[in-house]
């Protein structure tokens, strides 16, 4: 664990442990709310202050929790801060809220959250903890904003609710509806492994030292598959 | 043991996330219900500007017009109504603001599907009005059914603040006389006009029950329901109206038409269909009209082909008893109101010197000129009949 620095807990989640296109998390609301930037953006950073305060409190709480309850205990933390999110999202941004309906409610089920929990802020430093929300967060957001200004500027022919010349009048609609995001996704998952060489998913490794997470897990999968 | 501290750190977190919600809760929860208050108001606020605390009313024990949907009441005394009503086409829905006084404070359009858009501005003109003047706002030629399922809606409005603030609706006079003729004869289950062969002296009205149980006929402000042969049922009218009433019925179900032969006459007029000659000497017509259905149509109204086809009675030295449409294919909105009692009925009691003096229909000046023309006509297929020759 000493040897990574904060830096790179910072900065792994945005390209090379990039939660949405590497490890493939966060599908869902990554389809689904992906057809505008607007909402993506709005999903990404509500995601990310859920991100953030979960792993906080959940690395500070790593000695408490006892291991056979933790993932009772995650959730509860995870919903509750998401609960926290819709609350305030409903005071102070009513129409973001309307925006996203559902699929903020749905940021409890969303992987990464769980998934750092259990991958990171459960074995980590708050300090540590909250750099990986971050970085995370940071790289979901880029993830969602990148597919969103793809999907809207073809499928809509506008940014950000801005219409643009030409396109605005040239719509490929099948880019806001789910096949459209479908497509957008898999060319992005293609680009980032081409841009990190593939470094990311090295094919011949099918196993622990492979996974693009095996910096911090340390084969605790293998481990726990062993002890059955 | 073991298991215990899994409950105990389970149970505390949940606690410690409990009370995280509920202070959450605590702060967010008037923003939240002030927000949606002030987007449920801004409506509300736009029919009635001074209106303050808007609170939403249970009508459903009150009886109001099916139109109604919700009814508010406001700090000041004054009433907001929400309503849904048919214009041209369904789905018209009007908000209404009445103050303390019963004065409309205002009138929009939140949503309708009306062709011409007059219902976004109509709200105007039955500003200031109460329920005593509201028909006397005049409707938008033109656009007579939106307009005037508006104003119809904004008196029901009217109705239910009366209705809200304790007090009895007020009815119209067209719905206080059809309440009148339903009650005459409870067993008629629907009441159609007669449609007159001869002038019936000494009556205003005749009302045939469409399930043939007998007559309504009306004297002054008297409705005399009888029986098909004339005996009288209701009990309130006096010995001279029940024998005006008896008379009429029999004068009624004594009516018989004999065709004419259109072919035996020279120059009788296209427009005539069909003659009758009447046992009381009179002539009944079916005439056709060529109005918009003929004559009109361009790229944006295509003409639909069709006739305006009219009954007429008329007595044999050229006087109309009555006059009716019988079909009609004219422009909706526009065009079909020939078909309304309020315009073929003018022509009753008209002679061949002034039957031109009738109101023309709004916005459809083909259909108008198609109609008198074809009346005209009436007349001079009476005058064939009575063996005279038409002056061109």
């Amino acid at each position: 664990m000493s040897k990574q620095n904060n830096l790179s807990v910072l900065l792994k989640g945005i390209l090379r442990e990039n939660p949405v296109f590497v490890l493939i998390l966060g599908t869902c609301p990554t389809l689904a709310t992906t057809t505008s930037v607007i909402s993506a953006l709005a999903m990404g950073f509500a995601t990310m202050a859920v991100l953030i305060c979960s792993n906080v409190f959940i690395s500070m709480l790593r000695k408490v929790i006892p291991d056979e309850v933790r993932i009772p205990c995650y959730i509860v933390v995870i919903a509750g801060f998401v609960t926290l999110v819709q609350m305030f999202m409903h005071a102070f941004l009513p129409e973001l809220y309307e925006m996203l309906g559902v699929y903020l409610a749905l940021i409890t089920v969303n992987c990464i959250i769980l998934g750092r929990a259990e991958m990171f802020a459960g074995k980590n430093s708050v300090g540590k903890s909250a750099l990986d929300g971050i970085g995370m967060g940071i790289g979901f957001v880029l993830a969602l904003l990148s597919i969103a200004t793809i999907r809207e500027v073809l499928g809509a022919g506008s940014f950000a609710g801005i219409p643009l010349p030409i396109l605005s009048t040239h719509k490929i609609s099948i880019m806001t509806q789910a096949p459209g995001g479908l497509l957008v996704y898999g060319i992005m998952i293609a680009v980032v492994n081409k841009l990190t060489h593939g470094k990311v998913i090295k094919k011949k490794e099918f196993s622990c030292a492979g996974c693009p997470s095996a910096s911090v897990c340390h084969g605790g999968c293998a481990e726990a598959k062993e002890d059955k | 043991m073991k298991y215990i501290k899994c409950i105990l750190s389970l149970t505390l977190i949940c606690s410690v996330i409990a009370v995280m919600l509920a202070f959450a809760n605590y702060i967010t929860e008037p923003i939240i219900a002030k927000n949606d208050d002030a987007k449920a108001n801004e409506a509300l606020l736009e029919v009635m500007p001074d209106g303050e605390d808007f609170t939403l009313i249970d009508t459903s024990t009150m009886g109001l017009a099916t139109t109604v949907n919700e009814v508010y009441t406001e700090k000041n005394g004054g009433v907001v109504v929400k309503l849904t009503t048919t214009g041209f086409n369904p789905n018209m829905t009007v908000m209404v603001g009445i103050d303390a006084n019963g004065n409309v404070t205002g009138a929009t359009c939140l949503s309708s599907e009306e062709t011409l858009g007059y219902e976004k501005t109509y709200g105007e003109s039955v500003k200031g009005a109460t329920i005593s003047t509201i028909d006397s706002v005049d409707t938008v030629s033109g656009a007579t059914k939106t307009t005037s399922a508006y104003r119809n809606a904004v008196r029901d409005a009217l109705n239910a603040a009366i209705v809200a603030g304790g007090g009895e609706a007020v009815k119209s006079d067209e719905e206080i006389f059809a309440e009148n003729l339903a009650a005459a004869l409870p067993e008629a289950d629907g009441l159609a006009p007669v449609f007159m062969l001869d002038e019936i002296e000494g009556i205003d009205g005749a009302y045939a029950s469409s399930n043939n149980v007998g007559y309504v006929i009306c004297i002054g402000d008297k409705f005399i329901a009888t029986d098909n042969n004339g005996k009288v049922i209701s009990d309130s009218a006096t010995t001279e109206e029940k024998a005006a009433a008896t008379s009429a019925v029999a004068m009624i179900s004594s009516w018989e038409t004999t065709q004419i032969d259109l072919a035996a006459y020279a120059n009788m007029p296209s427009a005539i269909v069909a003659a009758y000659e009447t046992n009381s000497g009179n002539y009944l017509f079916d005439v056709k009209a060529a109005g918009y259905g003929i004559n009109g149509g361009n790229k944006y109204h295509p003409a639909s082909g069709e006739y305006i086809y009219i009954k007429v009675s008329i007595t044999a030295d050229g006087k109309i008893i009555a006059c009716e449409t019988v079909s009609q294919q004219e422009t909706a909105g526009l065009g079909d109101a020939c078909a309304s009692p309020e315009y073929y009925s003018q022509f009753n009691g008209k002679t061949a010197e002034n039957y031109k003096e009738v109101d023309a229909i709004g916005g459809a000046t083909l259909t108008s000129n198609g109609y008198v023309t074809a009346i005209s006509r009436v007349f001079e297929a009476i005058t064939i009949l009575n063996g005279g020759a038409i002056n061109e």
